[in-house]
């Protein structure tokens, strides 16, 4: 549409006496479309096979709809809450999920079936082409643009106007700061706040007001506190423990806090009777007995290093395969892993319950900046 | 596999107390005194050198269970259960819950020394399915037992050591258990060839005795650690996501993640889509 005068187009007059038809095969020229053939699909209104063709599109958007209030039933109506294998109702509970999303994914693939076989069975069989224009946009077109844009900007006056453009830029920018932040905000944190006392250097096991952090057991229930005695693990065992004080007794945030934060959990190991160790310098003293334990989390990428091997002593990450040595202070015997696992020194109270002499006595987990090997 | 809930024919159990013990260790003497002189040409390469100090009052049951045992078990762990160099371990205070283990569920007698032993069907004459196959259990168990003690096989078998709270078991499954076997118990790999056998097989004895006697490198599961109740829950779990249980949404495809699940989306649902792109573009 470069200019007004290009052949073929109509008149005012010309247009009104244009019928519906004249007028769509027209939009078609201006656009430099040509239709090559058009055929109908029924040339013949109402016969049999054009009926059959109507009928077998109706069906599937009939199914769809079917299929839908099925879904809208199941989801409402079909027994969801869980059922035990072997219970009454279990095979009825187990095909909730097949039967709501079967209805849900027929429906909408119907649908889309139904449109599409409208689309090729009654759509006439049509060939057009249209031309392709190249290059860029004529002369007269790119001038003008460029003169009005400019004649907009100076007749409003923005160029004079400083205080108005400074002041719009300053609280667009601002606000854009704003959002920036809002943006990037959460992403920083600074782990190491507080120093000696940041949470990079301790763990829940750590005493605080000198009281006793004993090692607790997870039965599944929250308050069912079990600490751990020594008799209570065969030789040969593997258990995982975590930090208990008294105070967080009926405490539900603070016992499940000690339960799930990510570098409290240890795992208490009892070798066999008369296997041969050895201690790592400075640590000789913090196993009980045949009691050693370790923290969970490995020094390679700190993933959950709890696979222990009770016949050759091995502890073994499934990440990335360190193998850990019980037996020697868990230092790293295979896998990319570099640091022994951290020993936290325990020992038995008055009462015969295991706990903590103190908290590890170096940060767990991954290697960080800041941490000396 | 069994699912009958039924109670082992009672067997006898020998008391805990330490007057108890004396009083039962004297009289079993006596009677394998007096049973050893009928008998005593049969097994006179072994009766003398066990420990009969121990024994327990079913002296027939330890009998029979010796005379298995020689027929078994000798070659490797050796004629006093003292183990033999490069073939067997020690069967000393492993307990019957471990002869129950590993000879029920054919790991025992090995096929070959390798990484581990494997499952596979056990030997007829200790067949669990059996009544004979159980009775043979028994005596070996029984004469496993009277030679150093360890843990015991529990009482109920079959569903009946199904607890009622899988939500639990679940729970103590993930801590426990999971790390090694997967969280739906299809198992996993541990270094240098062995690995944690999938738990779809086991019956609820075989895993209850597992955790008792902690076979090749599982830890042990003492009744003070996980109570025989966290035990049944923790079965109940088991049997509830193992053996096309836990299959809510249809295959479970492996039950190993997001891996098989990601091909099969690949392939199949690809492949559909193409197919149905393809469609929609074809003339008629």
């Amino acid at each position: 549409m470069s200019a007004t005068d290009t052949p073929g187009r109509p008149t005012q007059e010309e247009l009104d006496a244009m019928t519906p038809e004249e007028l769509a095969r027209l939009a078609g020229t201006l656009d430099d479309v040509e239709v090559v053939h058009n055929a109908p699909r029924w040339p013949v209104k109402g016969t049999r096979a054009e009926k059959r063709a109507e009928r077998s599109v109706a069906t599937w958007f009939i199914l769809s709809a079917l299929a839908a209030l099925g879904f809208i039933v199941a989801f409402i109506a079909w027994p969801h809450e869980y059922v035990a294998p072997g219970e009454p109702g279990y095979t009825l509970f187990s095909y909730y999920t097949p039967v709501v999303g079967f209805l849900f994914g027929f429906s909408v693939l119907a649908l889309g079936i139904g449109v599409i076989a409208y689309v090729r069975k009654f759509f006439p069989e049509e060939v057009s082409v249209q031309q392709r224009h190249d290059g860029r946009s004529d002369e007269v077109d790119r001038k003008t643009i460029l003169a009005q844009l400019a004649s907009a900007g100076k007749s409003t006056d923005i160029a004079r106007r400083k205080l108005i453009t400074r002041s719009a830029g300053a609280a667009a920018g601002i606000f854009g700061i704003g959002l920036g932040i809002a943006a990037l905000g959460p992403l920083v944190r600074n782990p190491w706040k507080g120093g000696d006392d940041a949470a990079l250097w301790h763990t829940p096991w750590r005493p605080e007001n000198g009281e006793t952090v004993y090692l607790r057991r997870d039965t599944g229930i929250l308050e069912e506190i079990s600490r751990v005695r020594p008799e209570d693990m065969e030789p040969g065992s593997m258990e995982t423990v975590f930090p208990f004080r008294e105070s967080d007794r009926g405490n539900e945030e603070a016992l499940l806090h000690a339960l799930r934060a990510s570098d409290a959990p240890v795992m208490l190991i009892r070798l066999r009777p008369d296997t041969p160790t050895v201690k790592r310098q400075g640590q000789e003293d913090f196993h009980y007995g045949d009691f050693y334990a370790f923290s969970k989390v490995c020094s390679h990428l700190g993933c959950p290093t709890s696979l222990y091997q009770a016949q050759d002593n091995r502890i073994l990450c499934p990440c990335h395969q360190s193998q850990f040595l019980a037996t020697e202070f868990a230092r790293p015997v295979f896998g990319p892993a570099t640091r022994a696992l951290p020993q936290l020194p325990i020992t038995v109270d008055s009462e015969g319950y295991f706990v903590a002499r103190s908290d590890f006595i170096e940060a767990v987990g991954p290697a960080f900046w800041e941490r000396r090997p | 596999m069994t699912t009958e809930s039924t109670t082992r024919p009672p067997r006898r159990r020998w008391g805990h107390g330490k007057l108890k013990r004396r009083f039962a260790a004297a009289t079993a003497l006596g009677a394998a005194l007096v049973l050893t002189g009928g008998i005593a040409y049969a097994f006179s390469e072994t009766t003398g050198t066990v420990n009969e100090a121990q024994a327990q009052p079913d002296t027939a049951l330890v009998a029979k269970g010796e005379q298995l045992y020689n027929a078994a078990c000798i070659t490797c762990h050796g004629s006093n259960l003292q183990g033999v160099q490069d073939r067997g371990p020690s069967l000393i205070g492993v307990g019957d819950a471990a002869v129950y283990f590993q000879v029920s569920s054919g790991r025992m007698p090995l096929a070959r020394q390798e990484a581990q032993a494997m499952r596979k069907p056990p030997l007829p004459q200790f067949d669990p399915e059996t009544e004979e196959g159980r009775a043979n259990l028994d005596a070996l168990g029984a004469f496993i037992q009277a030679n150093g003690g360890g843990p015991e096989t529990p009482m109920q078998t079959g569903a009946a050591l199904r607890g009622d709270d899988p939500a639990r078991g679940g729970q103590l499954f993930r801590l426990n258990c999971a790390s090694c076997h997967n969280f739906t118990g299809v198992g996993g790999a541990l270094s240098s060839g062995k690995y944690a056998p999938a738990l779809a097989e086991p019956t609820e004895e075989q895993i209850y005795t597992a955790m008792l006697s902690g076979p090749q490198n599982m830890p042990k599961f003492g009744d003070r650690q996980l109570t025989p109740d966290e035990k049944q829950d923790i079965i109940a779990y088991i049997k509830s996501v193992t053996n096309g249980n836990n299959q809510v949404g249809g295959n479970e495809l492996g039950g190993l993640g997001p891996t098989t699940e990601g091909v099969v989306i690949f392939i199949v649902g690809l492949t559909s889509i193409i197919g149905f792109a393809m469609w929609l573009g074809a003339k008629n």
